[in-house]
């Protein structure tokens, strides 16, 4: 009985982590620091699921084959206390295989985690209890105030152009997440934190604030839509008219 | 060897559990305070997964108002600080206490009325951090409580954070204690013949998360000061206009050791149990002792991997990516050597084993899920979403309470007198290895899809079904508890008599009786290597057979 959970235990949960390296769960990226994590994600996942077998079905081979019941009556043991090379060697392959993890995540950590410089422009995001406030270069403000049901004002941007986000705090930490962008990024007050995007197709997507800020954190909704530049600019001007002079609360946007 | 005579034990200590309530209350016998570290710790496991069902029925289905925003943080933080202060450190310290003289052929540990002061200082720490509830709501912040959102004008109307920075002061001050006597103890007062090199593997598990805690408890008592100085005095340390970060900082220089302490004395139990039921010795002693060694300096140097999202520089969170990363390999090494230990074995898969092997197949998936989110790019993507919250309940949960677990079938024999039954025990793992895995297993998916942790509720129904499976399973979680808790009650009462060594052990503790006299041994048997009472065994000596206690 015992052998038989195991085994099915094992297939569950063979199948579940496979499921997740390559996975039809992960939202398709849409920008490339996101489609880099997810490559990233892919990646490490090999070793990891290679590891994962080995040493499930070691185990299970041990629960089968070498129980009290499958042994000859009166079997003892061989009293072996250690294997010097044996233990060397399973000191060093693991060693091996994080250090190529590592090395392939700190590539892909220096090419998407440094303040971009050659971006084409930059906004502003700040969080507050409960809602994010998005500040162009034109003067333009987006005012993204939280609903449960998700309903927000979407921050809006042109599709491929780089974009660096700068987060900025203004009460308790919060922390912007869009799945189908790229990671999450605090905004913490006191200092500017950095993170970019450039979208490469017309579209909307959802995330939410993911750093606990109080009784509104799951109000704190956020959607991203992505329109063609010519789309954008004309957004920009109906924007423009309706915003100035007075930074009036947004209204929703087209 | 001549047969020995065995001194009939106090009456008191005929039964261990229906003694006086004075002699509980002024009792230094690190058995008895073991005793009560251990019932203290289950009945904050039974408190900490109640607030957890409360959790799981309000995400049971999208836009449910089972509690309100308010309530919730308060439940999610207090599963937290329950589970993790109250209920996983504080049962493997009572353990500990319980078997760390015994296995080393001490009397008691080496600062008696440390101990029982050490004791005192958790029923107090608890109910501190429970005072919280009636001063207007208790800690809402997370069990991790990130400041700014503990500072006073965003916590209006309550003093749970002060009741919650109080209480694991006092939390740590008691850590600290039973850290120093753990330590003084083994080194101090091991029975002849005892080398180091012969300490039992969860003594050097006790050695290793007694230096830990010895560190890193000071670090929380001072987050917890400089947070009390913010909320009373004025201060602006972690304020919004202070250094947030600073606090997480502190915060995780305890808290990510805190992990370990919380996972190496499970080590240690893991290590002594395979060998006792596979009959044959540990693979790899002294690797098995270098790697404890291994994990506590490399978990002293990877608190920032909690903090990817802060904003550091790329090249310090490359070194943190790469210090955590590095933990895989004493893990890895304990691994394989446990899985060696039980190769061409004979093994005999009773209850204590049966969790043995839940959690080696559990925990792998916490280690490997644990190598993705040292990962900075992907820790960006997975971090506070439930992809966490599904890996640290596998290596927490799969982890330690599995350990607990096999701890507790193994050793309730020597406490109690008593096997815990068979049967019961048998049913107590399944359900409990479905329900864990029912529970945490899908819980990866959700975090994948974008669910954020800590949410009071969600609107997104793509993300109902999954979490209707999990609260489902949580209760079959519940259920094996509840089995559990039969099965102590009623074995403690009317179980099978154990016998001084029913399991055939290798360590000192079986050398006594069930359960040992106040002065733990009559006559400590000699020591030759770390499995004494093999060695005893099979040289073919008389270990001394008690007679039977008359009432």
């Amino acid at each position: 009985m015992a052998a038989l959970g195991l085994v099915a235990a094992a297939l569950l949960l063979s199948s579940c982590d496979g499921l997740g390296g390559i996975s039809p769960i992960f939202p398709t990226p849409v920008s490339p620091n996101g489609q880099d994590i997810y490559d990233l994600y892919k990646g490490i996942s090999i070793p990891a699921i290679v590891i994962f077998l080995g040493v499930e079905l070691a185990l299970l081979w041990v629960v089968l084959r070498y129980r009290r019941s499958k042994q000859p009556v009166g079997y003892v043991p061989p009293q072996v206390h250690g294997n010097f090379w044996l233990e060397i060697a399973w000191t060093a392959a693991p060693l091996a295989v994080v250090l190529a993890i590592a090395g392939y995540s700190f590539v892909t950590l220096l090419k998407d985690f440094q303040p971009p410089t050659n971006q084409q422009m930059t906004v502003v995001i700040s969080g507050h209890q409960f809602g994010w406030e998005y500040r162009y270069e034109n003067g333009l403000v987006v005012h993204q105030e939280g609903t449960l049901a998700g309903d927000v004002t979407p921050f809006v941007v042109p599709v491929n152009t780089l974009i660096k986000l700068q987060f900025q705090g203004t009460d308790v930490i919060h922390s912007w997440w869009v799945p189908a962008i790229s990671g999450k990024t605090d905004a913490v007050p006191g200092y500017d934190n950095v993170s970019w995007l450039k979208i490469s197709q017309p579209g909307s997507w959802r995330g939410e604030c993911a750093e606990l800020c109080g009784v509104g954190h799951s109000t704190m909704q956020i959607i991203v839509q992505a329109m063609s530049q010519s789309d954008y600019d004309a957004w920009v001007k109906t924007q423009l008219a309706t915003q100035s002079p007075a930074a009036s609360p947004s209204p929703s946007p087209s | 060897m001549a047969a020995t005579t065995v001194l009939p034990r106090p009456k008191n200590y005929d039964d261990t559990f229906f003694k006086p309530i004075s002699l509980w209350l002024t009792t230094t016998d690190h058995k008895l305070i073991g005793i009560m570290y251990m019932v203290t710790g289950v009945l904050s496991f039974v408190i900490g997964g109640i607030f957890a069902l409360v959790v799981r029925l309000q995400l049971s289905q999208p836009n449910l108002k089972i509690v309100d925003a308010e309530t919730y943080n308060q439940m999610i933080s207090a599963h937290g600080v329950t589970m993790i202060f109250f209920f996983v450190t504080i049962f493997l310290t009572g353990i500990a206490n319980y078997m760390v003289p015994l296995m080393i052929g001490a009397r008691d540990m080496a600062f008696p009325r440390v101990n029982l002061l050490g004791f005192w200082l958790v029923p107090v720490s608890i109910i501190l951090y429970y005072s919280g509830f009636f001063t207007g709501g208790a800690l809402n912040a997370g069990w991790t409580g990130y400041a700014p959102l503990t500072e006073k004008i965003y916590q209006a109307k309550s003093l749970g954070v002060d009741f919650w920075a109080m209480s694991l002061i006092v939390w740590a001050i008691s850590g600290i204690m039973a850290s120093t006597n753990f330590l003084t103890t083994i080194v101090a007062l091991r029975a002849p013949g005892m080398k180091l090199t012969r300490l039992p593997l969860f003594v050097w598990a006790q050695i290793s998360t007694s230096i830990l805690l010895l560190i890193v408890g000071a670090p929380l008592a001072a987050a917890m000061i400089l947070v009390e100085f913010d909320r009373q005095l004025g201060t602006q340390f972690f304020t919004t206009q202070g250094r947030p970060v600073l606090y997480q900082h502190l915060f995780w220089f305890f808290g990510h050791p805190e992990v370990y302490i919380m996972i190496l004395p499970g080590f240690g139990m893991i290590s002594e149990i395979i060998p006792v039921f596979a009959r044959k010795p540990i693979f790899g002693y002294m690797s098995m002792v270098a790697a404890l060694f291994g994990i506590v300096f490399l978990s002293m140097t990877v608190w920032a991997h909690h903090m990817f999202t802060v904003g550091m520089n790329p090249y310090v969170e490359g070194f943190f990516m790469f210090m955590t990363m590095l933990i895989a390999v004493p893990t890895g090494i304990k691994f394989f050597n446990w899985i060696a230990t039980a190769w061409w074995g004979s093994i005999e898969f009773t209850v204590p084993m049966k969790f043995v092997f839940g959690f080696l197949a559990t925990f792998l998936i916490g280690g490997i899920t644990g190598v993705y989110l040292a990962s900075v790019p992907v820790d960006t993507q997975l971090h506070q979403s439930y992809y966490v919250v599904a890996h640290l309940h596998y290596v927490l949960f799969g982890g330690s309470v599995f350990t607990i677990f096999a701890g507790l079938y193994y050793w309730f024999p020597k406490i109690t007198g008593r096997l815990l039954n068979r049967k019961l025990g048998e049913w107590n793992f399944w359900t409990l290895f479905v329900g864990f895995n029912g529970t945490f297993l899908i819980m990866h998916t959700l975090g994948l899809e974008g669910m954020p942790r800590r949410i009071a509720t969600y609107a997104n129904q793509s993300w109902a079904t999954t979490n209707l499976i999990i609260t489902v399973s949580s209760f079959l979680i519940a259920f094996s508890v509840l089995l559990f808790l039969i099965n102590v009650v009623r074995s403690w009462h009317g179980g099978e008599i154990a016998g001084d060594d029913p399991w055939k052990g290798n360590t000192l503790e079986w050398a006594t009786t069930s359960p040992p006299p106040p002065y733990n041994f009559e006559r400590v048997p000699p020591i030759r290597s770390f499995m004494p009472l093999r060695d005893l065994r099979e040289s073919g000596e008389h270990v001394a057979e008690p007679e039977p206690v008359k009432a």
